[in-house]
């Protein structure tokens, strides 16, 4: 199996919304197990978000977000890019405290850190004006030898 | 999302399905925020259509539990589907709130 699917995300607010229904659709097409397509389709919806929401200005012309699929037997990938504000999410985004109370408890944060409990493997890195995340999930076998 | 309430003097639930994510977030705090508006300080969220919710959605009930806290009640949740689970107990949620089988088990605990 390989099969792979590409997607530009427009910087509006429904973005998101639109790519993770998008994912679902090759996801069911392609017979992935939906407990991994949920968890990549938060994780997509968190990155997504925080890209459409800070990455640009408001009235930037030229901001390009894209998003590419691949699956195969051995392993699901997607790949982030924008060419929006240099940031590292992995390492710049706020860690939440889960021992607070709820009057005091921050949400910034939460969604990287859901992203980061529910990828198996997300690297970061900028090159060349880009931002470039990677998330990748072991598929079949693969998965229960590493995890 | 669709969010069907029925109320029983200070205690409501919330019958929430669909999915909230940051596209409709907004809509979900009106909703909830009306709810407790109306006097309500004890809150049953019924979880048992929802099929997604990102940190968005958990942003709103967070503000849910502490407005009903302030009013001397709380919120809880119930028929929450593993996989909203899952995100409740990473996130730390099932530190703020508690989490019952059934809507009458969580309208019996207040």
């Amino acid at each position: 199996m390989d099969a792979r699917l590409d997607l530009d995300i427009g910087l509006d607010r429904k973005g998101p919304r639109r790519a993770v229904e998008s994912f679902e659709q090759f996801a069911l097409e392609n017979d992935l197990p939906m407990d991994l397509v949920f968890k990549f389709q938060l994780a997509l919806d968190e990155l997504l978000t925080n890209v459409v929401s800070y990455a640009f200005d408001d009235d930037a012309s030229d901001a390009v977000i894209s998003l590419g699929f691949r699956v195969t037997d051995a392993s699901l990938e997607a790949v982030l890019v924008d060419n929006g504000r240099p940031f590292n999410p992995l390492r710049d985004a706020p860690v939440p405290d889960l021992d607070l109370s709820a009057e005091d408890r921050q949400v910034g944060g939460l969604g990287i850190h859901l992203t980061k409990a529910f990828i198996h493997a997300l690297t970061y890195e900028r090159v060349d004006g880009w931002n470039r995340l990677n998330l990748m999930q072991p598929l079949g076998t693969h998965q229960e030898d590493q995890t | 999302m669709n969010v069907k309430t029925s109320y029983s003097g200070s205690t409501a639930v919330a019958v929430v399905d669909g999915r909230v994510d940051s596209a409709n977030a907004k809509d979900f705090d009106e909703e909830l925020s009306a709810i407790i508006d109306r006097g309500v300080s004890s809150l049953v969220v019924d979880c048992g259509g929802l099929n997604y919710i990102s940190s968005a959605g958990l942003r709103v009930l967070l503000i849910a539990i502490r407005k009903t806290n302030e009013a001397g009640g709380g919120l809880a949740l119930c028929s929450v589907p593993d996989h909203i689970r899952e995100v409740l107990e990473v996130s730390g949620f099932v530190r703020l709130t508690k989490v019952f089988a059934t809507a009458e088990e969580a309208t019996a605990s207040f």
